[in-house]
């Protein structure tokens, strides 16, 4: 049961944003992959759900390999990948003309999911699962009437994670989860991550920038430039590590943390 | 409440472009006139819009004249008058609103969405800051170059729209173009193009200011920029049609 | 010389995106069912909210109509022919020409500006993640939505412009209403009305088509959606303005082999 990316390369028209990209994530794995901006961070994400096509090379979700699923009849399995993969977008990503509760209910009403289920949910069922995935991102009921223009940002972010929670994923995708919010939300969004990885015991793989956050929760951390991979380690090699990239990140980081933080 | 907030909008748009309008005349005889903006905003709103403009007014130009001419025929079972009715409808009309609604949605959305886009991305308000006056800067040129575009686009859709006049009349009615030319030119006067580009000069005045305001009033984010898009191609379609009207009556008033 | 390969390449890929974009959706539709009360919600939306400009466009359109063709009959001494003419020439050409150009703003970029927008706020991506097919979520409803309710909207918009006309007609250039309306029947009958549907199917489906894929495929942000809203403008226009000059000679040769038919038939019977 894994994540798995061999040598996987793709090219924007002349721009090769992943140039020979492998690495594997197992399970009830915390995985983080840094970079700078416009280094092929989310690009990575958006192969695993198969949204995106890669050029050459091979992506695996446990039994399926994604990259042999964009043929023919083969296409009908992608929303089954789908359905294994959770994934938090940059933006809250709901819908504007659906409330909350309709958003995080979304997912349960596929066909897929009522397929994984082996029937389709009752109402209350529905409710049920809604108000649980609701606490674990700790937001009270009253939000589920409104709608996700009413809400504030960091509330928006908390439904669309829980709406990515609802139909039980084994793996979660978080892509830049923190982006444009303050920093109170930002800690509070991630220690959310934190916890919801420890927890459910899904593999998490969270694209970021935030280099603070990978130290503290991560399992492994994949550094990304030029479309390659140019490390990937346990946060006490990373901190040890001599690569400019890295420690252009470190030393960023090391200026926000309080005086004798060590790595976890 | 929603519908109340739309038209709040509206208002505030056509408020804002009729202020607009008041500065652009000002500075318009004032100067400064930035003439090396207006001529590079000429290339891009003139010669950028002259494929388009041109081969859609002659297609447009190919089916109108020919459902005229079908028209007139059967009204008045006489082929002979055949090059002024369309000579005419091209002169008055046809040659002049078809270009200017594609104007609209050519020249006028993209002003909008490049004003939206600076707005909502803060560089109106770094120019505010740094004491660039918009309209001055920004609007006046491309303000003037669709002005200048509009006409000198009306009179090649003109002469395109004719010529596939006469070339329909040709083919179809078995006229020779000499016989042509010479009926239409009993029909039509230095008057009706006289007409034609005042129209098309008032068309390519109210273009930017609408699209502009449209796009200066703006609200957040992406969403934003679609409905001021949206709004303006729509507001000065209307203004379009409706002054279309306003100066057809005038002018056959006066004819 | 190279530009301008360019340019017909560019064009050439505009139009073959949007040919395959309005196949997938025809797949999409017949491969899946339930679709009857998001279309008919989405008819409910957009001819709400796009009625009171159809109507006001309508009436001036007819008034502009009107006065152009008074003038040139009153040349003639025909202003009795003013009715029927007038009538025929907006309901099969010039009408559903014009008011579809309102469309592709009021309806087309406004879908665009839509989609565009959940597209680049990744709405669109999310309902993939969740294993729902977009197309058939969102496009294919818009798609008929907007299909059938520009054909009801143009409909109510020639409607008026003929009411519009009317009243132009009988103010400004003292026409009386039952000259105007006697004159009618001689130039527009069951079949002017058939050519005014169809053009208006036809115009709609480029509207739908158009301001879908356009929404669809947008990228970049805030200014990708200004960009894809100008496009699908301007792109419905000359697409209608294609559409219009390839269906007059077919629906001609229609008309004329119809009643070429109808004759055949007429005389076949005792």
């Amino acid at each position: 049961m894994s994540i798995r990316f061999e040598d996987v390369h793709k090219a924007f028209g002349t721009k090769k944003v992943l140039d020979g990209v492998s690495f594997e994530a197992g399970k009830g794995e915390v995985l983080f992959i840094l970079g700078k901006s416009g280094m092929g961070k989310s690009v990575t994400l958006k192969h695993i759900i198969g949204v995106l096509e890669p050029d050459r090379g091979r992506i695996h979700v446990d039994q399926f390999e994604v990259s042999a699923l964009f043929k023919g009849e083969a296409r009908n399995l992608l929303p089954k990948v789908r359905q294994r993969c959770g994934m938090v977008f940059q933006h809250p990503a709901l819908l504007d003309s659906l409330n909350n509760f309709e958003n995080i209910a979304f997912g349960l009403k596929t066909p897929q999911y009522a397929e994984k289920i082996g029937r389709t949910l009752g109402a209350d069922e529905v409710d049920r699962i809604v108000r649980e995935k609701l606490a674990l991102v700790h937001l009270d009921p009253e939000v589920l009437t409104l709608y996700p223009n009413e809400v504030s940002y960091g509330v928006q972010k908390r439904i669309s994670m829980a709406r990515t929670l609802a139909p039980e994923p084994e793996y979660l995708l978080f892509d830049e989860p923190t982006t444009g919010l303050d920093p109170l939300s930002t800690s509070s969004i991630n220690s959310l991550i934190s916890e919801l990885s420890r927890k459910l015991n899904v593999t998490s793989i969270i694209v970021s920038h935030d280099m603070a956050c990978a130290l503290s929760i991560a399992d492994r951390i994949l550094f990304l430039d030029q479309g390659k991979v140019v490390l990937i380690a346990h946060p006490r090699e990373v901190v040890k590590s001599e690569l400019p990239l890295v420690k252009e990140f470190f030393e960023e980081t090391l200026s926000l943390l309080p005086p004798g933080w060590s790595p976890a | 409440m929603n519908l109340d907030a739309a038209h709040r909008r509206h208002v505030r748009a056509l408020y804002i472009a009729g202020d607009l309008l008041q500065k652009l005349f000002r500075q318009a005889s004032r100067g400064p006139h930035r003439r090396n903006e207006v001529i590079q905003a000429m290339d891009s709103i003139g010669i950028g819009s002259l494929p388009i403009i041109s081969i859609a007014t002659g297609f447009t130009g190919l089916v109108m004249t020919s459902e005229i001419a079908w028209h007139m025929d059967f009204a008045l079972s006489n082929v002979s008058m055949i090059p002024g009715f369309t000579g005419q409808f091209v002169l008055r009309e046809l040659g002049i609103a078809v270009p200017a609604l594609l104007i609209v949605s050519k020249v006028g959305a993209s002003m909008t969405a490049e004003l939206a886009s600076m707005k909502i991305t803060e560089q109106l308000d770094a120019f505010r800051l740094l004491k660039i006056d918009v309209v001055s800067y920004h609007i006046f040129p491309r303000w003037v170059a669709c002005i200048v575009s509009t006409v000198c686009l009306t009179m090649i859709s003109i002469a395109i729209t004719l010529f596939i006049a006469m070339f329909t009349a040709v083919t179809k009615y078995h006229f020779n173009s000499e016989e042509y030319l010479n009926t239409l030119a009993q029909f039509i006067s230095s008057m009706d193009l006289f007409c034609a580009l005042t129209k098309a000069a008032v068309f390519g005045m109210i273009i930017p200011p609408i699209s502009s305001a449209y796009g200066l009033i703006c609200g957040g984010g992406a969403q934003g920029v679609g409905q001021a898009t949206t709004d303006a191609v729509v507001t000065a379609t209307l203004a379009v049609i409706t002054l279309d009207f306003v100066l057809t009556a005038i002018f056959t008033a006066l004819l | 010389m190279k530009t301008l390969m360019n340019m017909v390449a560019a064009v050439l890929q505009e139009f073959g995106g949007a040919v395959i974009f309005f196949i997938k959706i025809i797949r999409t539709w017949r491969s899946s069912g339930g679709y009857r009360r998001p279309v008919i919600q989405q008819i409910a939306e957009v001819s709400t909210r796009t009625m009171s400009t159809v109507i006001f466009a309508g009436v001036f359109v007819g008034a502009i109509l009107v006065l152009q063709f008074d003038l040139m009959l009153r040349r003639f001494d025909a202003q009795a022919l003013l009715g029927g003419l007038n009538t025929s020439a907006t309901i099969r050409e010039v009408g559903p020409l014009i008011i579809s150009f309102l469309l592709a703003g009021k309806v087309g970029a406004y879908t665009t500006a839509e989609l565009a927008n959940m597209r680049v706020t990744e709405q669109i991506d999310a309902i993939e993640s969740l294993g729902t097919d977009p197309i058939r979520y969102l496009i294919v409803p818009r798609f008929f939505g907007v299909i059938l309710s520009s054909i009801i909207l143009l409909a109510i918009g020639l409607s008026v412009s003929i009411l519009g006309a009317l009243l132009v007609a009988q103010t400004m250039s003292g026409m009386n209403l039952h000259q105007y309306l006697a004159s009618i029947p001689r130039f527009a009958g069951p079949w002017t009305l058939f050519e005014g549907l169809v053009r208006s199917t036809i115009f709609s489906t480029i509207v739908a088509t158009i301001s879908t894929y356009k929404g669809f495929t947008a990228s970049g942000g805030a200014r990708g959606v200004g960009r894809a809203v100008t496009e699908s403008a301007i792109y419905i226009n000359i697409y209608i303005v294609f559409g219009n000059a390839i269906s007059s000679p077919l629906l001609e040769w229609t008309h004329d082999f119809t009643f070429f038919m109808i004759g055949v038939i007429g005389r076949a019977l005792p």
